[in-house]
């Protein structure tokens, strides 16, 4: 049928171009597999900013220099143990129904972090900021399951 | 968000490439040897269709060395990521979903 022709060179007809989609569609569910990380790395990010959140609470700047390296240490080490894991990379940032989770992230670490400093700093209350790591980073581990999900629901086509 | 128009797109149609431009859009990047299984061909195969998709700007290929092991990586491009959508959306025209 010519108004299921295409020009450029390429001819398709409607039948297999519905199997190409449905290939396509296959080949993403079976991603959705393996891409979903496991328990202890949401846990060992958690604690991660949990730490980096907390040094703040020692008011000493090398301490929470240290905390930072190794929070970007940390960081890198979990993308490559990720890699390794699944044989692939995803960006927390991607576009597309991921967004809801880490619009959530953002949102909350502002809120706490902000709130922290206040009892920290402007009250004077010693050891807020270690209440809001403990919060950020139990925030940040669930919320990572969470993105995990909605992306497993997205390859799935359940979205 | 702008609809994206549909286009065929004779570099990204061949199967085995389909499949490629697919996985990857999914991703970041992707190991070599993980697109290999889910894709179902050999080492040479792969290379020649990555090959084509490399010479039509829609994939970058980028080799690092991990424990002494040399582990290649596929991304797609803006352009690849472009033509892909644009494909997938010519196949949803053609089959009227």
């Amino acid at each position: 049928m010519l108004s299921d022709m295409e020009s450029d060179g390429g001819t398709m007809d409607r039948s297999a171009a519905a199997a190409e989609l449905a290939a396509l569609d296959a080949d993403r569910a079976a991603l959705a597999e393996r891409v979903v990380q496991p328990w202890w790395y949401d846990a060992l990010l958690g604690l991660l900013v949990a730490g980096f959140v907390s040094s703040y609470s020692t008011r000493n700047s090398w301490v929470i220099l240290g905390a930072l390296v190794v929070l970007l240490l940390g960081l890198r080490g979990l993308m490559a143990v990720y890699r390794r894991i699944t044989g692939m990379w995803v960006n927390g940032l991607r576009p597309g129904p991921t967004r809801r989770a880490t619009r959530v992230w953002f949102v909350l670490y502002a809120v706490v972090l902000g709130a922290a400093a206040v009892f920290e700093y402007g009250l004077e209350i010693r050891g807020a900021m270690v209440v809001g790591g403990v919060v950020l980073g139990v925030a940040i581990a669930a919320i990572s399951q969470w993105w995990a999900r909605i992306y497993v629901a997205e390859l799935r086509g359940e979205l | 968000m702008t609809a994206v128009q549909p286009r065929f797109d004779a570099v990204v149609h061949m199967p085995p490439r389909l499949q490629v431009c697919g996985l990857l859009a999914a991703v970041d990047d992707m190991d070599f040897a993980l697109v290999r299984e889910q894709v179902g061909v050999s080492d040479s195969v792969l290379s020649k269709h990555v090959k084509q998709l490399e010479e039509a700007g829609y994939v970058t290929v980028r080799k690092s060395t991990r424990a002494s092991r040399v582990r290649t990586n596929l991304a797609l491009t803006a352009t690849g990521r472009s033509a892909f959508d644009a494909h997938v959306a010519e196949l949803r025209r053609i089959t009227g979903a």
